[in-house]
């Protein structure tokens, strides 16, 4: 498994191989990045040409100020800023009253609806494109500012801290956000599995 | 623990993020409310299939195309 100092030290030797402008190194980090910022983008934007677009200027960007760049944060973190900073402009663009940056109190919890457990369902009831279709209907549900969350922390894997430091959210928020997000896709998602369930095998749910 | 604060503390019982005191209160309700067992399998469940499945990559013959334009420009912005 791979370190933090071991990390650290791998970034460290990327940027110092950026900063010679070599190629290999910019392959490098296309390779680490470049889906993973697209994800992030598409998160908020939904439209895979506007994401593409938003890892092209993202790109641009780092490389324009890479000999700036302090490294504060690592590589990594700053590259997913600027591209979560970039999708955020176009979002509010495209929808100047999106609000993603509240961390006001978002209620209560809503109470679950749709309890059934269909974990255990035999995989042959529904195939992995419906399934797939389900995933993708239930994440295009959820508010920008849960699905960026959800996004970063369970599709990408990354850490409460290294959410927060991109959305330029608290941890608390980030917490929250992720918290809700979860509760909200299982509902729709057990909505929408139930449904399709039902439709195939009337008499056995 | 009812099931209100069990939804509360779903997430955090989830990455483990919970006292041991709250650990075992969850588990006590988890146990005697068929409910709350439910939704907690298929919260998990629900986080699983978005993580096997929610890779989206960048179509091939696009990554390619912006590969190739971002090398270019990353070897032209190389200081004098």
């Amino acid at each position: 498994m791979e370190t933090e100092t071991g990390h650290h030290q791998d970034e460290q030797l990327l940027l110092a191989a950026l900063r010679q402008r070599e190629a290999q190194a910019f392959a490098t980090l296309f390779e680490l990045y470049s889906d993973k910022i697209y994800r992030l983008a598409l998160s908020l934007l939904k439209e895979e040409a506007a994401a593409e677009g938003v890892v092209q200027d993202a790109f641009l960007r780092l490389i324009e100020r890479l000999d700036q760049f302090e490294g504060r944060s690592g590589l990594g973190t700053w590259l997913y800023r600027i591209a979560y900073n970039l999708s955020v402009d176009r979002l509010r663009q495209r929808r100047p009253e999106v609000i993603l940056d509240d961390e006001g109190e978002d209620g209560r919890l809503p109470a679950p609806m749709h309890v059934v457990d269909w974990t255990q369902w035999p995989e042959q009831l529904l195939s992995d494109a419906e399934v797939t279709a389900e995933l993708d209907k239930a994440i295009a549900a959820l508010p920008e500012k849960f699905r960026v969350v959800f996004v970063l922390r369970e599709v990408e894997g990354l850490s409460t801290e290294e959410t927060a430091q991109i959305t330029g959210l608290s941890l608390s928020a980030t917490k929250v956000r992720l918290h809700r997000a979860r509760l909200f896709l299982r509902e729709q998602l057990t909505q929408s599995l139930v449904l399709l369930g039902s439709e195939k095998k009337p008499y056995e749910m | 623990m009812k099931c209100e604060e069990l939804l509360q503390y779903l997430s955090d019982y989830i990455d483990r993020e919970l006292s041991d005191a709250l650990t075992e209160e969850a588990q006590e309700h988890l146990a005697t409310c068929q409910n709350c067992r439910v939704v907690l399998d298929s919260t998990q469940q629900t986080i699983f299939l978005f993580r096997e499945q929610g890779k989206r990559t960048i179509p091939a013959q696009n990554r390619a195309r912006l590969f190739g334009q971002l090398q270019e420009a990353f070897q032209r912005s190389k200081p004098v």
